[in-house]
Protein backbone atom coordinates (compact mmCIF):
# COMPACT_ATOMS: atom_id res chain seq x y z
CA UNK A 1 0.00 0.00 0.00
CA UNK A 2 3.03 2.37 1.03
CA UNK A 3 4.59 1.27 -1.64
CA UNK A 4 1.55 2.40 -4.14
CA UNK A 5 1.61 5.66 -2.80
CA UNK A 6 5.06 6.02 -3.06
CA UNK A 7 5.09 5.16 -6.64
CA UNK A 8 2.36 7.43 -7.34
CA UNK A 9 4.57 10.56 -6.35
CA UNK A 10 6.98 9.63 -7.88
CA UNK A 11 5.33 9.17 -11.13
CA UNK A 12 3.85 12.63 -10.70
CA UNK A 13 4.78 15.09 -8.08
CA UNK A 14 4.19 17.85 -9.98
CA UNK A 15 6.86 21.18 -9.55
CA UNK A 16 5.63 22.93 -6.64
CA UNK A 17 2.71 19.96 -5.34
CA UNK A 18 2.89 19.60 -1.72
CA UNK A 19 -0.80 17.26 -1.48
CA UNK A 20 -0.19 14.12 -0.77
CA UNK A 21 -2.35 10.90 -1.27
CA UNK A 22 -4.53 10.01 1.36
CA UNK A 23 -4.71 5.90 2.66
CA UNK A 24 -7.03 4.31 0.35
CA UNK A 25 -10.50 3.87 2.06
CA UNK A 26 -12.97 1.05 2.22
CA UNK A 27 -15.11 1.02 -1.13
CA UNK A 28 -18.23 1.89 0.87
CA UNK A 29 -16.74 4.88 2.76
CA UNK A 30 -15.63 5.72 -1.08
CA UNK A 31 -18.93 5.04 -2.23
CA UNK A 32 -20.52 6.98 0.25
CA UNK A 33 -18.46 10.18 -0.05
CA UNK A 34 -19.04 9.99 -3.52
CA UNK A 35 -22.85 9.97 -2.70
CA UNK A 36 -22.43 13.07 -0.59
CA UNK A 37 -20.84 14.65 -3.14
CA UNK A 38 -23.59 14.03 -5.68
CA UNK A 39 -26.14 15.30 -3.67
CA UNK A 40 -24.42 18.36 -2.85
CA UNK A 41 -21.70 19.40 -5.29
CA UNK A 42 -18.32 19.76 -3.83
CA UNK A 43 -19.20 18.00 -0.14
CA UNK A 44 -16.96 14.97 -1.11
CA UNK A 45 -13.99 16.84 -1.24
CA UNK A 46 -14.66 18.67 1.43
CA UNK A 47 -15.20 15.37 3.97
CA UNK A 48 -11.88 14.67 2.12
CA UNK A 49 -9.93 17.15 3.36
CA UNK A 50 -9.72 19.24 0.27
CA UNK A 51 -11.23 22.15 1.44
CA UNK A 52 -10.12 24.79 -1.30
CA UNK A 53 -11.16 22.62 -4.11
CA UNK A 54 -14.06 21.41 -2.46
CA UNK A 55 -15.40 25.41 -2.23
CA UNK A 56 -14.68 26.05 -5.24
CA UNK A 57 -16.40 22.60 -7.22
CA UNK A 58 -19.65 23.93 -5.28
CA UNK A 59 -19.30 27.61 -6.08
CA UNK A 60 -19.12 26.64 -10.07
CA UNK A 61 -21.53 24.05 -9.95
CA UNK A 62 -24.10 25.76 -8.21
CA UNK A 63 -23.62 28.69 -10.00
CA UNK A 64 -23.54 27.48 -13.28
CA UNK A 65 -27.14 25.72 -12.31
CA UNK A 66 -28.59 28.94 -10.69
CA UNK A 67 -27.46 30.02 -14.32
CA UNK A 68 -29.25 27.92 -16.11
CA UNK A 69 -32.47 27.89 -14.30
CA UNK A 70 -32.17 32.37 -14.50
CA UNK A 71 -31.97 31.43 -18.20
CA UNK A 72 -35.22 29.75 -18.30
CA UNK A 73 -33.49 25.94 -19.13
CA UNK A 74 -35.78 23.18 -18.39
CA UNK A 75 -35.20 20.53 -15.77
CA UNK A 76 -36.08 17.23 -17.60
CA UNK A 77 -38.14 14.99 -15.68
CA UNK A 78 -37.25 10.79 -16.44
CA UNK A 79 -40.12 9.94 -18.75
CA UNK A 80 -39.73 6.40 -20.42
CA UNK A 81 -41.79 6.86 -22.81
CA UNK A 82 -39.56 10.03 -24.85
CA UNK A 83 -35.88 8.05 -24.77
CA UNK A 84 -33.92 11.05 -25.91
CA UNK A 85 -35.17 13.08 -22.57
CA UNK A 86 -33.78 10.25 -20.50
CA UNK A 87 -29.88 11.62 -21.37
CA UNK A 88 -31.16 15.06 -20.72
CA UNK A 89 -33.09 13.87 -16.89
CA UNK A 90 -29.41 11.98 -16.54
CA UNK A 91 -27.72 15.46 -16.84
CA UNK A 92 -29.69 17.27 -15.08
CA UNK A 93 -29.60 14.93 -12.00
CA UNK A 94 -26.40 15.23 -11.62
CA UNK A 95 -26.35 18.38 -10.04
CA UNK A 96 -28.02 16.44 -6.92
CA UNK A 97 -30.10 18.09 -4.29
CA UNK A 98 -30.55 21.35 -5.94
CA UNK A 99 -32.25 19.57 -9.09
CA UNK A 100 -34.94 18.16 -6.37
CA UNK A 101 -35.50 21.25 -5.14
CA UNK A 102 -35.66 23.27 -8.26
CA UNK A 103 -38.05 20.90 -9.50
CA UNK A 104 -40.11 20.65 -5.75
CA UNK A 105 -40.09 24.81 -5.85
CA UNK A 106 -41.64 25.17 -9.32
CA UNK A 107 -38.58 26.37 -10.85
CA UNK A 108 -36.58 25.09 -14.08
CA UNK A 109 -40.07 24.71 -15.78
CA UNK A 110 -38.39 25.92 -19.27
CA UNK A 111 -39.49 28.99 -21.31
CA UNK A 112 -39.46 28.15 -24.93
CA UNK A 113 -40.16 31.54 -26.22
CA UNK A 114 -36.86 33.03 -24.30
CA UNK A 115 -34.14 33.61 -26.37
CA UNK A 116 -32.10 32.60 -23.37
CA UNK A 117 -34.16 29.36 -23.32
CA UNK A 118 -31.21 26.97 -25.18
CA UNK A 119 -28.38 28.41 -23.31
CA UNK A 120 -30.17 27.81 -20.09
CA UNK A 121 -30.34 24.15 -20.92
CA UNK A 122 -26.82 23.83 -22.07
CA UNK A 123 -26.07 25.49 -18.20
CA UNK A 124 -28.33 22.90 -16.54
CA UNK A 125 -26.99 19.64 -18.13
CA UNK A 126 -23.06 21.02 -18.32
CA UNK A 127 -23.83 21.85 -14.45
CA UNK A 128 -24.88 18.11 -14.01
CA UNK A 129 -22.18 16.47 -15.74
CA UNK A 130 -19.50 18.82 -14.39
CA UNK A 131 -20.57 17.75 -10.99
CA UNK A 132 -19.91 13.64 -12.10
CA UNK A 133 -16.42 14.16 -13.06
CA UNK A 134 -16.32 15.98 -9.29
CA UNK A 135 -17.45 13.18 -8.10
CA UNK A 136 -15.62 11.33 -9.94
CA UNK A 137 -12.30 12.91 -9.02
CA UNK A 138 -13.25 12.57 -4.91
CA UNK A 139 -13.25 8.60 -5.99
CA UNK A 140 -9.52 8.86 -6.97
CA UNK A 141 -8.82 11.05 -3.91
CA UNK A 142 -10.27 8.82 -1.67
CA UNK A 143 -8.95 5.66 -3.05
CA UNK A 144 -5.41 7.38 -3.04
CA UNK A 145 -4.73 7.60 -6.65
CA UNK A 146 -4.26 11.08 -6.96
CA UNK A 147 -3.02 14.24 -4.28
CA UNK B 1 -31.72 36.88 -17.29
CA UNK B 2 -31.12 37.75 -20.56
CA UNK B 3 -27.64 37.19 -21.41
CA UNK B 4 -26.25 38.46 -24.77
CA UNK B 5 -24.29 35.21 -26.64
CA UNK B 6 -20.58 36.31 -25.96
CA UNK B 7 -21.75 36.87 -21.91
CA UNK B 8 -23.26 33.27 -22.24
CA UNK B 9 -19.91 32.12 -23.90
CA UNK B 10 -17.29 34.14 -21.26
CA UNK B 11 -19.13 32.70 -17.66
CA UNK B 12 -19.67 29.33 -19.11
CA UNK B 13 -16.02 29.28 -20.53
CA UNK B 14 -15.29 30.41 -16.81
CA UNK B 15 -17.01 28.14 -14.76
CA UNK B 16 -16.13 24.87 -16.91
CA UNK B 17 -12.27 25.91 -17.23
CA UNK B 18 -12.01 26.56 -12.81
CA UNK B 19 -13.36 23.12 -12.89
CA UNK B 20 -11.48 21.67 -15.14
CA UNK B 21 -7.86 23.78 -13.66
CA UNK B 22 -9.29 21.77 -10.56
CA UNK B 23 -9.89 18.48 -11.68
CA UNK B 24 -6.33 18.13 -13.54
CA UNK B 25 -3.90 19.95 -11.98
CA UNK B 26 -2.67 19.21 -8.41
CA UNK B 27 -0.75 22.85 -7.93
CA UNK B 28 -1.72 26.24 -8.20
CA UNK B 29 0.48 27.58 -10.40
CA UNK B 30 0.04 24.56 -12.66
CA UNK B 31 -4.55 25.22 -12.02
CA UNK B 32 -3.96 28.82 -12.97
CA UNK B 33 -2.29 28.01 -16.21
CA UNK B 34 -4.13 25.39 -17.34
CA UNK B 35 -7.34 27.05 -16.41
CA UNK B 36 -6.39 29.95 -18.06
CA UNK B 37 -5.64 28.13 -21.05
CA UNK B 38 -9.08 26.43 -21.21
CA UNK B 39 -10.87 29.26 -21.14
CA UNK B 40 -8.75 31.51 -23.23
CA UNK B 41 -9.02 28.30 -25.86
CA UNK B 42 -13.37 28.54 -25.28
CA UNK B 43 -13.18 32.39 -26.25
CA UNK B 44 -10.67 31.28 -29.28
CA UNK B 45 -12.60 28.78 -30.75
CA UNK B 46 -16.08 30.63 -30.74
CA UNK B 47 -14.68 33.92 -32.23
CA UNK B 48 -13.08 31.35 -35.08
CA UNK B 49 -16.09 29.14 -35.35
CA UNK B 50 -18.37 32.93 -35.56
CA UNK B 51 -16.15 34.16 -38.35
CA UNK B 52 -16.33 30.32 -40.44
CA UNK B 53 -19.95 30.89 -40.29
CA UNK B 54 -19.93 35.08 -41.27
CA UNK B 55 -20.58 34.21 -45.00
CA UNK B 56 -23.43 31.71 -44.38
CA UNK B 57 -27.06 33.50 -44.44
CA UNK B 58 -28.97 33.85 -40.74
Amino acid sequence: MTETIEQHQEADPGPASTAVCLEPMGLAKSLAICASGWLVPGLSHLLLGRWGRGLMFTAAVIAMFLFGVAMHGRLYDFTPDQPLHIFAFFANAGVGLPYIFAQRMGYGVGQLSSPTYDYGNTYLWVAGLLNYLVVLDAFDIAKGRKP
Amino acid sequence: MNLAHFEALFIFGLLVSIVFSLINKTSPKEQLKYGSMVFLSFLAVAFVVGWLMFPFPA
